[in-house]
Formats: structure tokens, C-alpha cells, sequence
């Protein structure tokens, strides 16, 4: 009995160390947090910025796994949609841009110095789809 | 004597890129920055290193190899000192082809279907909605099967992402550092520019053949 507790502690354990550094090797190779720090300077804080991200996903597995309520008014759910919506949104400019996909485009289509229009094309793209996807696409 | 190979040497570095029209005529000056004593230089600077002619294509590498006969030839005992790259990418600039607004729009419509489509996939695959409702659930304790209060913040959020990802609010730049595009748009030049050094340069490879 006691050996099947340990060892179904062990798993949990395993496989949570698993997915956390699958989450932060994802999290590594599309450099967002960087880019961040680049962006307001702020290199100094970068441990916070670990901390910050490990407490996220913490709280967020333990929202999932348990059931919790919180009975708080539905308005805070703005900020944390836009919270939400910005970091999806440097995770796919960063895949965009692992992929090398505007380089060669640009290059193909001499259109070098059009690329932020181009750009655009995507950002507005990404914002219509996701638009349109909560309010007409989905019907559950 | 020591002093008479100080006096004629020359140093030069080549350029790494230089634009020039078909039949142009390119100067030493031009391929590459200069430094020797003032008599020197005047003989030396408007040396013809190479015509562009109907043959080439439109890269050409000067390899600093075809430079130096050239000045041995123009003056003698002449110390050359090569500093930096040895050669230089020439692009033969034909008419200038401009972008056709039709392609320009069909790409630009390519990119933001394609990109929606794209995020529609992205939600569907990952369950997006469900966790969006369950998110809804576990702040306000309501069930809501279309928590837009959440989702439309957050496809506006999509997009400020992707901008502050790119440092760029349209045209305008949020600091002075090159964007990931920039930086990636150099290096893929870079990858070019090393293909052709090494590919459209002759002197670069040789073969030696064995059958007769």
C-alpha cells in the first residue's frame, strides 16, 4: 500500500518535471522573455521575470486540477483576456519568426521595404480569425 | 632602400557590396577603401579593375586576386597590404523592377487569411473555448458558454502581442534597436552572400581534370 502511494508520488512527481521543462525549453527557444527585457530594458530583473512565469504556471495547473471559484466580479476577466491574448501573440510572432518565413518571402517578392505592411497583413489576420472564431465560428 | 617600401605600400580593404550598372566601368576606388601616400594614391585610385559586360550575370565576385596584377602592372615594387575580406559582391543592377501592386495586394490578402485561418486551428487544437469558459468559471463562479467579456481583450491582446514582439506600432519603433525581422532579414543576406562568395567566385574552386 505504502509502496503504491510512493510510487504513484514518484510519477506525479516525473512527470511534472516532464512538462515543466518541456514548458520552459518552449518557452527558451522562442526567446520571448528576452525580447521583453531587450524591449524595456530591464535585464537586471530577469529572475523576477523566471519567477514570474514558474508562479504562473503553478497557479495555473492548480486552477486546472482543482475546481476552485473565486465568485469575483466578471470585469477583471478584461485585463487578464488582454494579459492572456499579448503572450499568445509573442509566442506566434516568435514562431512566425523561427520559421524564417518573412525573410524569404520579402526576398522572393522584392518587397524589402514593404515588410511591415506585410507584417500587418498578419497581425490583422490573427486578430479577425480569433474575432471571428468566439463569435460566429464556435456554437456549443 | 627600407624607406622606398614603406613609401609604396599600399593597404587596401575591400568593399563588401557594390551596386553597378551594365557596362559600367569599376575604379579600384570603387571596389575598395584606399590608404597610401598621396602620389600613390592618384595612380592607383582610377585603375580600371573590371568592365561589366553583356556576359556577366548579375553577381559578380572580385576577388581581391584580379586586383593585385592589375596594380603590379600599374606600378612597380609595389607593397600591397590586404586588410579585411577579399572580395567583393558586385550586383549588376538592370532596370529597376518595381513591385506590381496586383501580386502586392494577393500576398498581403494571403498573409491575413492565411494568418486567421491559421489562429482558428491554432484555438480549435488546443481547446481554446473550453478553457476560456472554465477560465470564466473559476474567476465569477458563472457557467457562460461564450465568455466574450474574456475572449474579445484577448484577440485584441493576439495582435499587441505580435507588434511588441516586431517593435513596431505601424511605422513607428518603440526603441532603436533592430527588430527580430531586421536582425533575421540580415542574417538570411548574410546566408546569400556567403553562398555566392563561395559559388559565383572561379577562383574560389578548382578542378583538376584527369581524363583526356
Amino acid at each position: 500500500m505504502i509502496i503504491n502511494i510512493v510510487f504513484i508520488i514518484f510519477i506525479g512527481l516525473a512527470g511534472g518535471i516532464a512538462v515543466g521543462s518541456g514548458f520552459v525549453a518552449f518557452l527558451t527557444v522562442l526567446g520571448v522573455i528576452p525580447r521583453l527585457t531587450q524591449l524595456s530594458k530591464t535585464m537586471k530583473m530577469i529572475h523576477w521575470y523566471e519567477g514570474s512565469v514558474v508562479f504562473g504556471a503553478v497557479a495555473g495547473t492548480i486552477a486546472s486540477l482543482r475546481d476552485p471559484a473565486l465568485f469575483l466580479p466578471s470585469i477583471i476577466l478584461i485585463p487578464l483576456g488582454l494579459a492572456g491574448g499579448v503572450f499568445v501573440g509573442l509566442l506566434a510572432a516568435a514562431l512566425t519568426e523561427v520559421l524564417n518565413v518573412f525573410p524569404i518571402l520579402a526576398k522572393r517578392v522584392r518587397i524589402e521595404d514593404k515588410i511591415m505592411i506585410l507584417m500587418m497583413a498578419f497581425v490583422f489576420g490573427k486578430i479577425f480569425g480569433s474575432l471571428f472564431h468566439w463569435m460566429y465560428f464556435v456554437n456549443e | 632602400m627600407g624607406v622606398n617600401v614603406v613609401e609604396n605600400t599600399i593597404y587596401i580593404r575591400m568593399r563588401h557590396r557594390l551596386q553597378v550598372r551594365p557596362h559600367d566601368s569599376i575604379k579600384l576606388q570603387d571596389v575598395a577603401q584606399i590608404i597610401a601616400e598621396d602620389s600613390l594614391l592618384e595612380k592607383v585610385k582610377e585603375c580600371i579593375v573590371y568592365t561589366v559586360s553583356e556576359k556577366d550575370q548579375n553577381i559578380i565576385i572580385l576577388d581581391v586576386m584580379k586586383v593585385i596584377p592589375i596594380l603590379t602592372n600599374v606600378v612597380e615594387q609595389i607593397n600591397i597590404e590586404i586588410i579585411g575580406q577579399t572580395q567583393t559582391i558586385v550586383e549588376v543592377v538592370y532596370k529597376k523592377i518595381g513591385v506590381s501592386i496586383p501580386l502586392f495586394i494577393l500576398i498581403w490578402l494571403l498573409l491575413f487569411f492565411g494568418a486567421a485561418l491559421a489562429i482558428m486551428n491554432f484555438h480549435e487544437d488546443v481547446s481554446m473555448q473550453a478553457v476560456h469558459q472554465r477560465i470564466y468559471k473559476i474567476i465569477t463562479g458563472k457557467e457562460n458558454i461564450k465568455p466574450l467579456i474574456f475572449q474579445i481583450p484577448y484577440s485584441i491582446g493576439l495582435g499587441l502581442g505580435m507588434i511588441l514582439f516586431f517593435n513596431h506600432v505601424f511605422k513607428k519603433r518603440l526603441n532603436e534597436e533592430p527588430s527580430p525581422l531586421e536582425v533575421e532579414m540580415f542574417n538570411y543576406q548574410q546566408d546569400l552572400d556567403r553562398y555566392v562568395i563561395i559559388n559565383e567566385n572561379e577562383e574560389s574552386m578548382k578542378r583538376i581534370h584527369h581524363d583526356h
